[in-house]
């Protein structure tokens, strides 16, 4: 499984510190020595499967949380329900098109390249699959995970919510469990692919 | 120049615009409420104020901490970092930064995304309608410039040994 020209040694990605990977117990974890890097965690199981489940469901929950409406707000009779799209939509309206397409990079746009591709990538990888453009791909999962900004807007609409409960009538809508669903995923995704992983996986694609 | 070196170019370009918009990010409103017998141009403290005052302050502290204190240490850390590049001196310190600025850089986006929110809400004509405001257009790309900043800075940096 490691390649054979460095004898199983590896650099520690944050500073270039050589250091030998060893299995781990289940909780333990390998830092680096030098810069304090995390660099791998023991685990029960070393298959793909979990990430790839977690993956699919992230997908899955993305959906979702576009379709339904995160909060219905009611003023005086008149009642409107918000999708994530909503806003973006009323942004654009406004006029304030590149707020808009911020928002929608972050909250939809890149979640959706990271999870669409995350399962793309992890599937192969585990079936030993040759797909094309795997290595694309993966460039593509490490350039959205940055921007892609789920929990914190979760937190937003937490906040937007305490904020319009004063204005009128504001009911948590099934999108808003989606949303709350999707961060928890996200977040577990991001913990479960460390850079130990990451590297194996890298050689791992076909 | 190698790749790293622009890298870092683009680092320091973006910290520095990302510093020169803070102000008006701050000083400008980035949206109106209008309400019944109210309206408020609101800018980023005044939200910080508004929620304080009806008695919110839990929501006062997240967008105080994610909206300014946020995006003003991390532009003063990511300065730090780019101004001690190639010099020996607090490695380990900086490596820890570094991680601790990527890891809350971007929660300084909630009010973006709050904003967003709002404007959808606020779309009940004459009731009650919310309007985003130029700063908010500041407010984001300060917000893009510091994330962009910190992920243009390559950690292994701190490690080289490099005749500086």
């Amino acid at each position: 499984m490691s390649n054979p020209a460095t004898h199983g040694w590896r650099t520690c990605p944050d500073c270039e510190a050589s250091y030998r990977p060893r299995p781990l117990a289940p909780g333990h974890q390998l830092r680096c020595k030098r810069c304090g890097a995390r660099l791998g965690q023991g685990r029960k199981s070393d298959s793909l499967q979990t990430p790839l489940a977690m993956a699919v469901t992230g997908g899955t929950l993305l959906v979702l949380a576009n379709i339904f409406p995160v909060m219905t707000f009611d003023v005086a009779g008149r009642n409107q329900s918000n999708l994530i799209i909503t806003g973006i939509q009323g942004l654009v309206e406004q006029g304030y098109g590149p707020l808009a397409v911020l928002v929608f990079f972050c909250a939809i746009g890149a979640p959706a390249i990271y999870l669409g591709l995350l399962c793309y990538t992890l599937s192969a990888a585990m079936m030993r699959l040759r797909l094309p453009g795997l290595m694309r791909a993966w460039r593509w999962v490490e350039l959205a995970e940055p921007w892609s900004l789920i929990p914190v807007f979760a937190v937003a609409c937490l906040v937007a919510v305490v904020r319009l409960d004063l204005l009128g009538t504001v009911t948590w809508g099934n999108g808003s469990v989606f949303v709350v669903l999707l961060s928890l995923c996200c977040l577990i995704l991001g913990r479960m692919l460390d850079r130990e992983r990451i590297e194996v996986l890298r050689e791992e694609l076909p | 120049m190698s790749r790293s070196d622009v890298r870092l170019q683009r680092a320091w370009a973006l910290l520095l615009s990302g510093a020169a918009l803070y102000l008006p990010a701050n000083v400008m409103p980035v949206m109106t409420m209008t309400l019944p017998g109210h309206h408020d141009a609101l800018t980023v403290w005044g939200g910080v104020i508004e929620f304080y005052e009806v008695g919110l302050w839990p929501g006062s502290v997240v967008i105080f901490l994610a909206s300014m204190v946020v995006p003003l240490f991390k532009l003063l850390s990511v300065g730090w970092l780019l101004w001690m590049d190639g010099s020996p001196h607090y490695r380990v310190q900086r490596t820890k930064l570094f991680r601790v600025v990527e890891t809350i850089g971007t929660w300084s986006m909630v009010d973006i995304f709050l904003l967003s929110v709002l404007v959808a809400v606020g779309q009940l004509g004459a009731f009650a309608s919310v309007q985003a405001e130029p700063g908010a257009l500041f407010f984001a790309a300060v917000m893009v410039c510091t994330i962009a900043a910190s992920l243009n800075y390559d950690i292994r940096r701190i490690w080289r040994e490099e005749a500086s």
